[in-house]
Formats: structure tokens, C-alpha cells, sequence
């Protein structure tokens, strides 16, 4: 057994002030997605906030239970968005998570893809390579073509309606630097962050988003040397040391751009979040804020920084004249507070009708690892967003957040819809 | 610790998902929203029919096990703390809307429906069910009855009692009885609804709830008043009551919340002013105007230093905000918060808000103010720290001082938030001996093996 002199609550001390701020109202309850459920205490931000205080005056320790409350969260932030005394609860949990794993290690399969398999990049895709051959054997085949890979190993053979993996990955398919076409003057650089998901199962869209990019006069390099984001690991896990490698790859891939764009709500917060979760030196606190500073959502760059007029959102041709409804992913309307940048983009689009449906901001369940440990329980919150979609009479529903487009392909192919699930991009000419 | 035996009977009439043992589980019901009580309970239980809360009750009764009812746990007076361990009976899952009856105005709810989302049912209907405690994302409607709860539209509309029309309880035997109806007038015996209208958990466990409605008033405005001095505004409020116009909302915020709340979420209020009177009018379009223009004059006349009308639904939802929000400005301020409940006559705010001043300057604490002015309901609060064993008796006995300053103005020891535990220490001095003695005997009869919320209300031993 190692000798350890790290403090057993070393990261949850971080976020004392969160701890401490909670003052048990209990309004969490009304819009936690999970507690919306279950209906039991330990679901929701006071009660897991009351666990982890009990921890920490010793009452409580790293058991098995304690670490299973504290991973039902999907981290969706609306307690903190309605709590009255505005504590951070969810920092408080992916903090407690980084304990625990301290405490209690990370268990099989778990370890082995986010110890080895996440952190590196080619592994990671002969493994996907590996695993999809796989899926053609044991996995219903979708219409859809997305799959939600950073949970790819665990997530088999558990009935999920899972889409296909790509015969080849945007990194095989794009060189690195992609120039403006000829005739088209240059106003910008930016490095292209392709997440997990474009990369190896929505290479078109990437390809969609660089060529769309390059015609609007944007630059985008590609870098061979970028890796998974590392939400999974570090905010999902609590794995904080393989999260800080992680980090410092993609950093280091991105030093010479003006933006990094990225075409997924959780990739995006997760990135801008190194500085929160991982900046353990003050070296990497500089360096992980300056890189988080310049990473923006597609949607966030193109209406703030583009600063693009409405004539630039020409619709693709399978969509025009459709009923299209957004569905904000958590990460991208909480975390980011981006909310009327793809909204405004949508509704400029010529001939696309734009419905908003009830509760858009109400997390669709999906939140990476929690969806493989509680699937049935993220079947259930997705059930509502289903329901709210129905209610729109909307032929697409439309995010950007490849995880929440996985949940909500998986919800309406459950539920016999005939809707179509597409990334905000895909909508655009 | 309870007998497996008993567990596994738990567990055969409420399902074992129902059932809950683990200690991280029990730990979080072990709570309120106060910041000096917690105990764990043995064993938390979450039926979801009015036919396991009678069995379960059945059990505990022939095994002498004590039973706290919980709703969501958002009381502040440690009425939901299970005290003496046993069984936590929570209604979280008993949380049906049974009927709306839009021609009746009337609905039938199930214990566990939390308050927002039964308003939010009502208002698809444009119906209005006025009780309105501040806490409503959270709290549920059994909680509601059994603290005989209110919120601000209390001015104008009353408190929860007002409402009820018939209850179901299950009585500590676990006998189901039925009491009052869906009529309006019912005059059929003992007003017993009212017996377990604020009872607090300890005389049965209410299961179903029939309230008489409104319709939704089709217009309302909020108004902000800004004083200079806190007593001058306590003072406006008794002239706005006198003046023959009745507000359905008028709340108070001091300095220290102003500020808090201002940092929290900066939404431009006036940090310099001393007290800040939130107010609301409601009915039709053409009262609310003439109502508006009245209180505005009144409140210039009173001292006010600014008066401003919310010019639409966004601005004036901001100043509920900034109201709601100074709930956590106050229980964030410090380690141990005590938030006296006590209420006084309307006529009498003014002068109760000088003598908390003088209260404050004699003990060296810091008293601050949140709450419902409209009903002399004025939750003045110490911050102090329950570790801190000398401070503390000082702070406490600084409570009592207030406490005594509102009985000699006519008031009373709790507005809304209930005795519980917080309480208990001046229900002596708050209550004619004999009524007491009559709740102890009442208690007696309902619940003769004292398993029902027992350790609340009135000091056990005296
Ligand atoms: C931020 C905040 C603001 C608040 N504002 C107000 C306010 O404006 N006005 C106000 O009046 N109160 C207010 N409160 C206090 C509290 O919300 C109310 O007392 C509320 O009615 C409690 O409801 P609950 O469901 O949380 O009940 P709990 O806290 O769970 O229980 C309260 C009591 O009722 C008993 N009980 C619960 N359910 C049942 C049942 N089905 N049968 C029998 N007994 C039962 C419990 O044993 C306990 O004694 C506030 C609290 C907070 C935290
Ligand atoms: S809303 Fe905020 S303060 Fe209230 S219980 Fe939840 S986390 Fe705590
Ligand atoms: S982050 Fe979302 S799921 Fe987690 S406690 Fe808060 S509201 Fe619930």
C-alpha cells in the first residue's frame, strides 16, 4: 500500500465556499433532473452537498454508497442557476469525485479506458476502430450516425440505440492547415478542436464546418497533436492527474491560433474548465486560462466574432422548408451562458420554420459517464425532452452538443419519432 | 437502530426502493433549513399511498417507534428533525394533483405536491391558490398545512387555513379519516381540520387536501419604495393599511440585504437606502391602476425617498427576485443564523423597529430584518455561532429580549414558521397555561403512544 500525504479532502477544500454557501432551501429540487426522478434527497445538490459536509467532519467516508450518490449528477448546473444563495454545487461534486477516485481508485473497465485508452489519441482510435468492428456483430444498427465514444467499452451491450462509427476519421481525411479558397481573403486564424465525436463518427460535419469556415475567410488548422477534451476523466471520474496530461496536450497543440473553435458544448466547457478543476501550479493556471480564454463555441464564434449578417445562413437543401426546434445542451446554455447565438442563427435561416419548445434549457440526461452508469434513469429524464419535442410538431430538433444529439436519437428512435436529430451546422448550406 | 425484522416489514408494504438504510442516505434526512438542528433517523421511508402511510404508521404503533413526517424538509424550525431517531415518513412521492375542478374552484391534492408545481397547473387553468410561502419551488403542500404556512399575498388573501376545505389524515393507529368536504360552508361539527392545520406533524399524517381556488386576478403591478430610515418605513406600511387600500404583497428588506443581494447578482438596487418596501397590487386592470397611483401617493407622503412603479413583468419579477434572494444573503451571512419568526400588529411595526434598535445597541449584535411587513411578520435575525458556547447563550438570550418586545406590542412568538424545536423554549411565556395543557391532552388522545413527531412543540418534562 503507498504511503500518501495528500490530504483526503484535498480538492474539496478548493470549493469550500460552495460547500458552505448552501443553505438547505431545498429550491434545487424543483429543477434537478435527476431528483425530478427519483424524488429522494440524496439525488439533489442540498443533499449531496450535506453528504460531502458530513464527509468532511468525519461522519461519513469513501464508501461505495457515497460515491454512488455522488455520481448521479449530470452536472447540469440548473440547481446553481436557480439557487437563491448561488452556490456551485456541481464544483463541489467534481471535486468530491476527484477525492474519491483518491480514495477508492477507479474501477475496471473504468480505469483502463481512462487511464490509457482517452489520453492517447491513436490508441484511442484503433481501439474505436476495434470496437466498432464489434458493434457491426452485437449492436442494433441505427439510422443515425453518431456514437458516443469516449464511454464506447462500457456502453456495449447495454441496448442503447447507438449509431455508427466512421470508416474514416476527420484526422485521416483533412490536412492540417485548410486555407480560404482562392479569391477569398483571409481575416483570421483559428484551430479547429474536433472533440471525439466529430472526429471519429461525424467526420462530414467537420468537414462541413471547415469548408463552411474557410468560405467565410477563416483559417482553420486542424492539429494532428490534439486529444480527447478529458471531460469524462476529470469531471465524470474525478481523475484529475490523467485530466492534467490530457490538458497540457491540448494546450500545447493550440499555441499559435487567435481562437480555438469547437463544434461541441461539452468539449468547449470542458476545456475553458482546466483552469477550474486541473491548474494545480501556477504555471498551468497561466497557461490553462490564457488557452481557455480563446476557446468559443461554433455558434458563439460565428455570431460574436464573425460577426456574420443573416444572408450567411443559407439552408442546406434537406432542410428547407422544415420545422426545426432547439435544444440547449447544459454545457453550452449553463456552463457558457450561450443561449441567443443559435437561436438568432436558426431563425436567420430562409425558409426553416423555428419552434421553440418548452423547458429547451431542461437537461436531456445524457451527461457522458452518468448515462452509462444510470442508463435507465437517463432513459427517464430523456423521456421528457422527447415529450417536449413532440409537443413542437418540429421535424429536426437541432443542438450542438454530439452527446445530447446521441441521447436524443437514442430518445426518439425509442419512442418511434419520426424526427430527425442534426448539429446546428448540419443545418447550414 | 431499528430490528432488521422491522425493515424488512417497511419493506413489504412500501417496496424496498422505498426504503431507505444506508447511512449517506439517512444523513440526508437529517436536516431542515435551520442552521442549529440535524439527528439522524434510523430508517427513511417514502410510500406512495394513503394505504402504506396507514400501515406503516399501524407498525410503528405497536412497536412504539417514533415517525416524523417530512415533506421537503424546507421548514425552519426543526419541525421535520426526527429528533429521536426512528422513522422518517416522507411524502416526496405522494405527489398527485387529483383533481382540479375549475366550476367547483376547488382542487384535491396528495401531500407531497410542491407548491410551484401545483401553481403552475393551476395557472394553465387561470386559477389561483393565494398561500404563498417563499420557499414554494420547494415545499410541499402537507408541509404547508401542517405549518399553517404564508407567504406575502397573505395581506390581502390570508394563510394556507384559509383555504382548506378537507383534509385526509392517517391518525397514529393508522386509521384513514376523512374529514370536511369540497364545499365552501361545511358546518357539520368541530372545526377539526383546524386541529391539524398547523400541527405540525404531531397529530397525524395528512394525505390527501382539498382547497377552495381563485381565479387568476388579470392584472397586477409591483411597486419599489426606498426610506432613508427603517422606522419610517415600518411606519408607511401602518398608513398604506389605514388608508382603506389593501396591497396583496408588502415586503421588507434592509440595508444588509440590499447589499448582499446586490453582490450576489447585481441588478442595480439601491445599496445606500436603509429599508426598501417591495409592494404588489392585483385585481383588474383599473383597480390595480387606481390602487397603484393611491400607494404611491401614501409612500411619498410617509417619507419615502424614491418610489418607482415597475414598468413591465420583467422589471417587477426582478424585485421578487432580489425578495427571494435575501432568504440566502441572511442564512449565508454566518455560521449559526437565528431567524426569529415573531409577528406584530400592523400599527405597531414602527415602534417594534425602534425597539430592536435599542435591543441591538444594548447586546452589541447586528439585528437584521427581512421579511413580511404587510402582516407585522418581520423575521429580525442574529448572526452568531453555535460553537462558540458563550456568544451563543448571548445571542439567545438577545432572542428572548425580541421575543418580548413583540409579545408587549401584542404580537406573537411565531408568524408562520412554526414552535418545532426552535421554538419551544417561550411557548410557556407565549401561551395561556391551560391552552397548552388542553394540546398536551389532545395529544394524548390522538396519539397515546406519543410515535408522532415526538420532542416537538412544547418542552418535554415541563
Ligand atoms: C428560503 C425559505 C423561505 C421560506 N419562506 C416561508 C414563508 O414565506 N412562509 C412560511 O410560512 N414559511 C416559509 N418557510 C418555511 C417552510 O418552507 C414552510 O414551513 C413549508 O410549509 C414547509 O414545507 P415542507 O414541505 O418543506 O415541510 P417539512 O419541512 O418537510 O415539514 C414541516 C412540518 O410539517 C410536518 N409535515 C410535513 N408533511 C406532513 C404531512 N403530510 N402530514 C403531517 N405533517 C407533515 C413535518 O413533520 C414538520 O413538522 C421558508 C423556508 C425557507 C427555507
Ligand atoms: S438551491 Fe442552493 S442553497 Fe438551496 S438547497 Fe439547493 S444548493 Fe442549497
Ligand atoms: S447539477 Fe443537475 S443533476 Fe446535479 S445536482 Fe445540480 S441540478 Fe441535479
Amino acid at each position: 500500500m503507498a504511503i500518501t500525504t495528500r490530504d483526503r479532502y484535498e480538492q474539496i477544500k478548493r470549493f469550500e465556499g460552495d460547500l458552505s454557501q448552501c443553505m438547505k432551501c431545498g429550491f434545487c429540487t424543483f429543477f434537478c433532473p435527476v431528483y425530478q426522478e427519483e424524488f429522494v434527497e440524496s439525488s439533489v445538490a442540498r443533499g449531496k452537498n450535506m453528504m460531502i459536509r458530513e464527509l468532511l467532519a468525519g461522519e461519513l467516508d469513501y464508501t461505495k454508497e457515497y460515491a454512488d450518490r455522488l455520481n448521479k449528477c449530470t452536472l447540469c448546473m440548473a440547481c446553481t442557476t436557480n439557487c437563491p444563495a448561488r452556490a456551485n454545487i456541481p464544483n463541489v461534486i467534481v471535486a468530491a469525485r476527484a477525492d474519491t477516485v483518491e480514495a477508492r481508485g477507479i474501477k475496471f473497465p473504468y480505469n483502463i479506458v481512462y487511464r490509457w485508452v482517452l489520453p492517447r489519441r491513436t490508441l484511442f482510435g484503433n481501439v474505436v476502430r476495434f470496437a466498432s468492428w464489434f458493434q457491426g456483430i452485437f449492436l442494433p444498427k441505427t439510422e443515425g450516425t453518431i456514437r458516443h465514444l469516449s464511454m464506447f467499452l462500457s456502453a456495449l451491450g447495454k441496448g442503447r440505440q447507438i449509431p455508427e462509427i466512421a470508416p474514416k476519421f476527420l484526422r485521416q481525411v483533412v490536412p492540417v492547415v485548410n486555407k480560404p479558397p482562392a479569391g477569398v481573403e483571409t481575416r483570421m486564424k483559428v484551430g479547429y478542436f474536433t472533440g471525439c465525436m466529430t472526429d471519429f463518427v461525424l467526420p462530414d460535419l467537420g468537414e462541413h464546418i471547415i469548408d463552411f469556415l474557410n468560405r467565410k475567410g477563416v483559417e482553420v488548422v486542424v492539429p494532428k497533436e490534439q486529444g480527447c477534451c478529458g471531460a469524462p476523466v476529470f469531471l465524470g471520474a474525478g481523475d484529475f492527474d490523467t485530466g492534467r496530461k490530457m490538458a497540457d496536450t491540448n494546450v500545447k497543440a493550440f499555441e499559435d491560433v487567435d481562437y480555438i473553435i469547437s463544434d461541441c458544448a461539452t468539449c468547449t466547457s470542458s476545456l475553458k474548465d482546466y483552469v477550474k478543476f486541473l491548474a494545480d501550479t501556477s504555471e498551468r493556471k497561466e497557461a490553462y486560462t490564457k488557452f481557455g480564454d480563446k476557446v468559443k463555441d461554433i455558434s458563439e464564434f460565428l455570431v460574436d466574432v464573425l460577426k456574420l449578417p443573416a444572408s450567411a445562413y443559407q439552408p442546406a437543401s434537406e432542410v428547407k422548408g422544415k420545422k426545426v426546434t432547439w435544444h440547449d445542451p447544459c454545457h453550452l446554455v449553463r456552463h457558457l451562458g450561450i443561449k441567443d447565438q443559435p437561436r438568432q442563427i436558426i431563425k436567420s435561416i430562409p425558409g426553416v420554420e423555428y419552434v421553440e419548445m418548452p423547458n429547451a434549457d431542461r437537461c436531456c440526461g445524457m451527461a457522458g459517464t452518468f448515462s452509462i452508469y444510470y442508463y435507465d434513469l437517463s432513459k427517464k429524464i430523456a423521456d421528457k425532452k422527447v415529450e417536449a419535442i413532440e409537443s413542437t410538431g418540429a421535424d429536426i430538433v437541432v443542438s450542438s452538443c454530439p452527446g445530447c444529439e446521441i441521447q436524443l436519437l437514442d430518445g426518439v428512435i425509442r419512442n418511434k419519432m419520426p424526427v430527425k436529430v442534426m448539429h446546428i451546422m448540419e443545418l447550414l448550406q | 437502530m431499528l430490528e432488521t425484522k422491522l425493515i424488512s416489514q417497511l419493506q413489504k408494504i412500501a417496496g424496498k426502493e422505498a426504503v431507505l438504510t444506508s447511512k449517506e442516505d439517512l444523513t440526508t434526512y437529517s436536516y431542515d433549513g435551520t442552521t442549529t438542528w440535524a439527528h439522524m433517523p434510523d430508517v427513511v421511508v417514502l410510500p406512495t399511498t394513503t394505504e402504506q402511510v396507514s400501515q406503516i404508521l399501524k407498525l410503528a404503533n405497536e412497536n412504539g417507534i417514533p415517525v416524523t413526517p417530512r415533506g421537503a424538509g424546507t421548514n425552519v424550525s426543526g419541525g421535520s428533525i426526527p429528533i429521536k431517531g426512528g422513522i422518517v415518513l416522507c411524502t416526496a412521492k405522494m405527489n398527485k394533483i387529483l383533481d382540479i375542478n375549475k366550476t367547483n374552484l376547488t382542487a384535491t391534492i396528495e401531500p407531497g405536491v410542491v407548491l410551484q408545481d401545483f401553481n403552475m397547473a393551476l395557472a394553465k387553468q387561470g386559477l389561483f391558490y393565494p398561500p404563498d410561502p417563499v420557499s414554494f419551488f420547494g415545499c410541499t403542500l402537507g408541509g404547508n398545512v401542517a405549518e399553517n404556512s404564508a407567504g406575502p399575498y397573505c395581506v390581502k388573501y390570508g394563510v394556507t387555513k384559509h383555504y382548506l376545505l378537507g383534509l385526509e389524515v392517517v391518525l397514529a393507529n393508522g386509521y384513514v379519516m376523512k374529514l370536511g368536504g369540497v364545499t365552501v360552508k361545511n358546518r357539520t361539527g368541530y372545526e377539526l381540520i383546524m386541529l391539524f392545520t398547523g400541527s405540525e406533524g404531531t397529530l397525524g399524517v395528512i394525505t390527501k387536501i382539498t382547497v377552495k381556488l381563485l381565479p387568476m386576478p388579470p392584472a397586477r403591478k409591483t411597486m419599489i419604495a426606498v426610506f432613508d430610515d427603517m422606522e419610517v418605513a415600518g411606519q408607511a406600511v401602518s398608513d398604506i393599511m389605514a388608508s382603506g387600500v389593501v396591497p396583496a404583497k408588502i415586503e421588507f428588506v434592509d440595508n444588509f440585504v440590499i447589499r448582499r443581494v446586490e453582490e450576489m447578482t447585481p441588478m442595480g438596487l439601491p445599496v445606500e437606502a436603509n429599508a426598501l418596501l417591495i409592494l404588489e397590487t392585483d385585481g383588474s386592470p383599473a383597480a390595480v391602476e387606481a390602487d397603484a397611483q393611491q400607494i404611491v401617493d401614501i409612500l411619498k407622503k410617509s417619507g419615502a425617498k424614491d418610489v418607482k412603479v415597475a414598468k413591465d413583468a420583467n422589471e417587477a419579477a426582478m424585485y421578487w427576485k432580489a425578495r427571494s434572494a435575501g432568504f440566502a444573503a441572511v442564512f449565508g451571512a454566518a455560521h449559526t443564523v437565528m431567524a426569529e419568526d415573531v409577528a406584530v400588529p400592523r400599527d405597531k411595526l414602527a415602534e417594534f423597529i425602534r425597539r430592536l434598535g435599542e435591543i441591538s445597541k444594548k447586546s452589541g449584535f447586528f439585528i437584521q430584518f427581512l421579511g413580511h411587513a404587510g402582516d407585522g411578520n418581520l423575521h429580525p435575525s442574529i448572526f452568531t455561532d453555535i460553537r462558540d458556547k458563550e456568544q451563543f447563550a448571548r445571542a439567545q438570550e438577545t432572542m428572548a429580549e425580541i421575543f418580548r418586545a413583540a409579545m408587549e406590542l401584542g404580537g406573537v412568538l411565531s408568524g408562520e414558521h412554526g414552535i418545532g424545536l426552535e421554538k419551544q423554549r417561550f411557548l410557556k411565556e407565549a401561551m395561556d397555561p391551560v391552552a397548552i395543557d388542553i394540546m398536551k391532552k389532545i395529544k394524548g388522545v390522538l396519539d397515546p403512544n406519543n410515535i408522532l413527531n415526538p420532542g416537538k412543540i412544547w418542552e418535554e418534562g415541563a
